[in-house]
Order: structure tokens, then sequence, then C-alpha cells
């Protein structure tokens, strides 16, 4: 069967930096093609050029066999191809249809067809299992109910081919399997689906054939029944796979660091919780179990309202994020670009940014010459590749990023981290340096409580698993614990009904 | 997908869910009415009474509707206080009193605005100039070109012109007629168009509007044509209203902030996307309310300001705590 999509050595740079170098991609009607790459491997841009966004320097984009150019995203759009988009795209303030369809809004009489509108994203959003109501703002709904709310208008079109961008980065694993289920449907209705992923689970249950990139370079492009996971990821990065997770703590956990008793607020109710020195304690759960509230009373930012919180021995309040900063906990927030990064200051002042915060008011900005050279001698610490620490940090990768911002609160040197989704959205690469990260970071006597959707992850590097469900710690598990188990307290069914749902 | 349960918003009814318009008119009319009451002038709540309330509110009105346009793109127009002068000016110095020069004279400022409309919307959207520089440079430009040259430009509008400010259709004066069709218009546009759709898509998320296949700059540009066209109907129904303009009618009316201040009162957010001319209108009708009061008590007129400056305030403050829990 002839390609419905064919991409020929599409070229693109961005000053001195080649994106994309002679890449070659191409996708047939009713396959799943996953791209898989490290982030700054060229995935994106590749996707941009497809969607018109870029318009490549060299190479050629064929549809059913006819060349295109496209000069604005419309013209893409048109021509049937529709992109899910990683960064949501969505209009808080509209209603759900009229984010639906943004742009392609149905006319009668030249008014707006709102009525049809209704129906037909009604009829889009059953076709993806859901029951949104149509008319709610989009700004009232939960991340994943956005999500599908994009889904649905990269769906409206006949799309003839669908691109979704990590389209499961922001759901927990119910939604997303229920997504999976979706692509499936939609590839036999003969959509040619591009799917980029860093959920191996995910890219081995979906694909058809498999391409990956690296450093703007194909690297192969093989059928599934020929790829393995340690193949992919040792094509993205050039390592094995058994070294992903780092050894867990060889010593016993020390004495507590983080001991909170009978805590609840609006969204949590009896919490009792430890976390040791030495330990990462993994809390697991659904998008509204409370893990989310749970990292934000920690940090003050949502704060407890009944209950204690000892840290370091010591009874602490934690009422705002300055408080908890004080009291020696480090924060890293799940939604990078929004809480964790100031995008147009430099890497070296986004380190610097605690510290100055809590400097007090009439000490100099900066701190002078011994600050900025601990923030670099930090930041070099943490191996954030920065071609110099002054630039932009929204230049960086979405690692580097994140390393960054854990090299700021190094310079605070706290004795608790809250991670938040640690990994959301970063490269199999700079996800194993994460993790040893973290894992050094407990070595040196810290206790890390880890917040993460991304069950591998909880399983993987946790020492002890919390999972919540419905405001409340569900039950616990040690580190390694099967998979199945935490989603079944995560589900809060006993049983095997939980597996099943997953399988 | 597991998405059954009602977000929390659409189950909770109350305050949130009035909408602005209608809490601020209820507003207007309440301070109306009281200080009616208070001061003995229960006349004022007559239909004269209202009509003369209503009359205030046209300019102003007619100003921010289109500033209401510029705003819902995530633009703003600081230029359109010294439009409205330039055309005041401008239609009285063609007009010289003759009515066959109405056409013509209407003609050259409504070109007039069209352009200044236009070189805005090209300096915001494709040159990406931040809109508060363009607009108030162009507004600078215009006060420039017009305070210089106003030794030669002076004149006044013809009798029949100026009449039509003044002029009742069914006891409804014309003037206030005028800003509902064009409120009704701007309204029917925004909430029934593709076009108006298109305009809440790219002030609510510029990059998701193009992704989506909008031509966002055209939309911006378009934006700031409207504002500027109601700038200039502005600035001859006061041209008609005064007979003859001065350079300073629009800086004196403080038409740019004011117009502003009505849109934000409206419940129009600042940074776009969300909005509408209804507010807009209900904004003008509460600062008209207190103008008419502040009269009936005999208050500093000064005063005004300070009391208008607390009303915006108050209503920020309060779509604040409306919004809060919302991801803008």
């Amino acid at each position: 069967m002839s390609p419905v999509l064919e991409m020929r050595s599409i070229s693109k740079a961005f000053t001195a930096v080649k994106a994309l170098d002679q890449v070659d991609f191409d996708c047939r009607a009713g396959e799943v093609h996953v791209i898989c790459g490290e982030n700054g491997a060229g995935k994106s841009t590749l996707m941009k050029v497809l969607g018109g966004s870029y318009r490549p320097d060299e190479g050629e984009i064929r549809l059913d066999g006819a060349p295109v150019r496209f000069q604005h995203p419309r013209e893409a759009r048109a021509a049937g191809i529709s992109i899910v988009h990683q960064e949501l795209s969505l209009l808080p303030f509209r209603s759900v249809a009229e984010n639906i369809f943004t742009g392609m809004e149905p006319t009668r009489w030249g008014l707006l067809d709102r009525r049809q509108m209704d129906e037909r994203a009604r009829a889009l959003l059953q076709r993806l299992g859901s029951s949104i109501p149509t008319g709610a703002q989009v700004a009232d709904l939960s991340i994943a109910e956005q999500q599908l709310v994009e889904i649905a208008k990269a769906m409206l079109l006949d799309a003839k081919v669908l691109v979704m961008d990590e389209p499961t980065a922001a759901l927990d694993d119910r939604d997303a399997h229920a997504l999976l289920r979706l692509i499936s449907r939609m590839k036999a209705e003969g959509v040619a689906i591009i799917y980029i992923s860093h959920r191996m689970p995910e890219v081995m249950a979906i694909a058809d054939r498999i391409t990956v990139l690296k450093d703007g370079r194909l690297v192969w492009t093989r059928d599934r029944q020929d790829a393995t996971v340690n193949a992919i990821v040792t094509a993205m990065v050039g390592r094995e796979l058994q070294d992903f997770y780092p050894a867990r703590a060889a010593t016993e956990p020390g004495q507590s660091v983080l001991q909170i008793r009978g805590a609840g607020n609006r969204h949590l109710r009896d919490i009792d919780m430890v976390a040791r020195a030495g330990e990462i304690v993994g809390i697991a759960g659904l998008e509204d179990s409370g893990k989310g509230a749970l990292a934000q009373a920690l940090f003050g930012d949502q704060p407890f309202t009944q209950g204690e919180v000892e840290i370091g021995g010591k009874p602490v309040v934690l009422h705002s994020p300055r408080q908890a900063i004080a009291a020696g906990v480090g924060y890293l927030p799940g939604d990078r670009k929004r809480e964790g990064i100031v995008p147009r200051q430099s890497v070296r002042d986004n380190a610097l940014l605690t510290l100055q915060a809590m400097a007090a008011v009439l000490s100099l900005p900066n701190a002078g010459v011994r600050s900025v050279a601990e923030a670099d001698r930090n930041l070099r610490t943490m191996d954030v590749r920065a071609g110099d620490f002054g630039q932009e940090i929204a230049t960086l990768s979405g690692g580097n990023q994140q390393k960054a911002i854990i090299a700021r609160w190094l310079m605070q040197n706290p004795d608790l981290f809250v991670f938040v989704e640690p990994t959301r959205g970063i490269d199999v690469a700079a996800k194993a340096a994460i993790y040893e990260t973290m894992r050094a970071l407990a070595n040196e006597g810290r206790a890390i409580v880890m917040i993460s959707s991304d069950l591998p992850e909880i399983v993987g590097v946790s020492d002890r698993i919390l999972v919540m469900h419905q405001g409340r710690i569900a039950g616990e598990l040690p580190g390694g614990a099967e998979e199945g188990a935490v989603m079944q307290l995560a589900l809060g069914v006993t049983g095997n009904a939980a597996e099943r749902e997953m399988v | 997908m597991s998405v059954n349960a009602t977000p929390v918003a659409m189950t909770r009814r109350g305050f949130r869910d009035v909408p602005v318009p209608v809490v601020v008119i209820a507003l207007a009319a309440l301070i109306y009415v009281t200080a009616a009451i208070v001061t003995g002038q229960a006349n004022q709540i007559s239909a004269a009474g209202l009509t003369g309330l209503l009359q205030r509110t046209v300019a102003l009105g007619l100003v921010g509707l289109g500033q209401t346009f510029a705003i819902l793109v995530g633009s703003i127009d600081l230029s359109v206080a010294a439009l409205i002068s330039t055309v005041a000016v401008l239609a009285s110095y063609l007009m010289q009193g003759d009515p066959s020069m109405i056409v013509p004279a209407i003609a050259a400022c409504v070109a007039l605005s069209l352009g200044v409309g236009a070189i805005n919307g090209v300096l915001v959207a494709y040159w990406g100039i931040n809109p508060l520089i363009a607009t108030l440079s162009t507004g600078l430009i215009l006060q420039g070109l017009l305070s210089a040259s106003f030794t030669f430009l002076s004149g006044s509008v013809a009798p029949s012109f100026q009449a039509l400010a003044y002029q009742n259709l069914l006891g409804v004066p014309l003037p206030v007629l005028l800003l509902a069709v064009f409120a009704l218009a701007a309204w029917f546009v925004l909430a029934k168009t593709r076009f108006g759709a298109h305009l809440y898509a790219a002030g609510g998320n510029p990059d998701g509007a193009k992704l989506a296949g909008l031509r966002v700059q055209r939309l911006v540009l378009g934006a700031h044509v409207i504002a500027s066209f109601a700038a200039c109907v502005a600035g001859l129904y006061l041209a008609a209203r005064l007979q003859s303009g001065t350079p300073w009618i629009g800086r004196d009316g403080i038409y740019d902030l004011e117009s502003i201040a009505i849109v934000v009162i409206g419940g129009t957010l600042l940074s776009g996307g969300k909005g509408g001319v209804l507010g807009t209108i209900a904004g003008v009708l509460l600062f008209a309310s207190l103008d008419a009061s502040f009269n009936m008590f005999g208050v500093d007129a000064f005063l005004k300001q300070v009391l208008r400056g607390a009303i915006v305030i108050a209503a920020v403050s309060v779509y604040a705590v409306r919004n809060r829990g919302h991801v803008a």
C-alpha cells in the first residue's frame, strides 16, 4: 500500500542549529507510526513542518502522491492534516463546543449555527467516550478533560493524517487507555496516525511502525515486530535500559524528616505519613485522587487546615510557600513552564531565583559574585547543558530546565524535596539523569516525596509507595511492587478488577 | 473516557452565574434612583430624566464599543482620544457650515480613521509592537499634527448636521438611537458571526488560534480598524453636538482611558478572549448614572473622578474573586 503521507529529505535549520537533517518519513492509511526521540531530536520540528507552522529549508512533502507546500497551518488543516498539540491550544473562557469548532464554525444564513455546533461536539465527545457538557467553559474542566476537547477538535475534520504529540502526557492511566482504544478504532477507519510518545509500554502497544530520531537525523524506521524497547532506547540515547532506574538505597533509611499526622484540607482527609532521610517515597493515584493536593499542601500552596506537620522533628506551619521553604522544603512543580521557570530570564537567574526570593530585602541582587559562582557550580553539578548560563532558560530542553530547577533548590539545601511529575514530557535520557539525581539527593540524607502519574516510574524509583484514592492514603506498598497492585489501590477496588481494566 | 463527573462550576449556582452586565446595570440603576430620591429630585426618574441620562452615554459608549473589539483580541487602543479630536476638527473644517459638504466630510473622516486603524493594526499585528506603545504613538502623532495645524483648521459643521445631534425619533434622541444601533450591531457581530468567534479565539489564545488555521494578524488588524471607526463616529457626534470641533475634545473627555475603564467594568478581560459589548454598555451606563447623581448632589466634578477610579478597582476585584480557580 502506498503511503498517504511522504516526507522526503526534510531539512530545517534555526540560525546555526540543524533541527532536521535530511529526514525521510512516511505514514500509510490505517497505521500507527510512532516517532521516538529525545527532546530536541527533531520530532516536534518535523510535525511543525508537516502542520504548516514551519517551512522546510529542503525536502518535499507529498500527500496522496501529490506534492504540497504549506504556508500557514490553515492550509495543512484544509489538506486533511490534524494535529493534537502537546501544548493545549484551547480558549479558556469559551465553551467546549466553541473550542472544538475554532476556525471551522458552521454557519446558517451567515450566522453561527450553535445548535449544529453543540450536536456535533456532543457526538464527537461521545465517540471519545466522554460526556463533558458541550456548553461548559473550558477553564472549568480538568486537564484530562481539556486534553479530550483538544483531541475532539483535531478529529472534527475527517483527517487523512492525525498527529498526536504526547497526547497522554497529561492523562492518568485510565484515560490514557481509553485514548489508546480510540486510536485503534480510528486506525481501523483508515486514518494515518502519527504518534509521539515517551511512554514505552504505550508505544509497544499501539505502534505498527516505529521511527527513531536523534539530533535531527533519522536513526531507523522499523516494523514493531522488529523493534524492542531496548533497541528503541538504545537508538534514542545510546545506552542500555537496564541501568534506567538507579539502584535503591543500600542502607536503611535514617530518621524521619517529614512526619504528618491527621492532616487534611478541602481535598485531603486523614493524611498520616512519614518520609525518612535517604528514602524516596512515591505517591501514586489517579487524576483527582488528591496526590496533587498533597504536594501543594506540603509546599504551603494550598495549606493543610488541620493536623500536624513536623519537619526534622520540629512542628512547622506551612501556610505559604515561603514558610515551607524556610522550613526546609524544596519543590519541583509539575507544570514546569507555568510554575517552574521564568522563561525569559537566564539559566543562571533561574537558578538564583529562590535564593534571591528568600534573601533579606536590602541584600544586594544576586548576593554578589559568590552566589553566582555557586549557582554555576550547582548548574554544572546538575549537568545542565546550555551553551552559556546567561542564555534564556526557555531555549533549553525540558530535561535541562528541570535540572536547572533542581540546581535552584541545591542553593537552598532543603531537607525535604517534593517532586511533582518530575519527568513529565522529558525524554528518556534526561529521565534517567533525573532519577539518578533524585537518588543522589536522597543518599545525601534528604527525604524525597515523588508525586507521579507514571506507574513504571513510581514502581521503579520509589523505596515505598503510598497510593491515594479520594483524598485519602488508600494504602502503602514496598518499592518494586506490581503495577497492578498500585492500580488496584488507586481505583479503590478490591479483587482483580483493576488489573482487568488495565489490560 | 472516565470524564463523567460534572464540572464543579456547572453545578454551583449563585453570584458567579449572574451575567456581569446585569449586575452592573442593576448597580447603575440603584445609584441613580437612590441619588434622585435622597436629593428629592424624584422627577429625574422620568422619561425625560432617563433620556438625559442616556444622552450622556453616547460619545463614551461609541468609543467603548470599538475599544471592546481591540481589547477582546488582546490589544488596546490609546489613540482614540486624539482620533476623536482629529475627526471633530476635520469635519467642521471641511463643512464650513455648508450642508452640501456633509457627505464628503463624513467620507473623509471615515477614510482617515480607517487609515489610522489600519496603521495601528499593522504596527501591532504585523510589526509586533506592543499595542500600548504603538497606539500611544499614533495618538501622539495625530494630536501633534492637529495642534500644529489647528490655526488653519477652523470652521463649524453645517446646521442641518448639527440638528442630527438634537433631533428625536419617536421621542428618543437620535444619538441614543445611534448608540443603540451600533451596540446591537457590535453584539451581533461578536455573538452571532464567525468573525466574532474568531476574534475571541485570536484574543483568548493567539498561538492556538493560529494552529486552528486562523489568520490572527488579520483579525487583530480588523479589530483595530473597528476601534478607530467607532472613535470616528464618536468624533462626528461630538462635532455635531458642539457645532465645531476643537483639538482638545478627545483629550478633555479622557476618551482613551475612560473607554478602557468601561470595557473593564463590563467584565471584558484586559488580556483578551473574554467579554463583550453588553458589558461595555452597562459600564458606560454606570459611569453616566454616577455623573448624573453627582450633579444632583451638586458635588465637585473632581470628586467624580475619585469615585470612578474606585469603581474600576472594585469591579476588577470582584471579577478576580469570581474568576478564582480559573486557569486564566
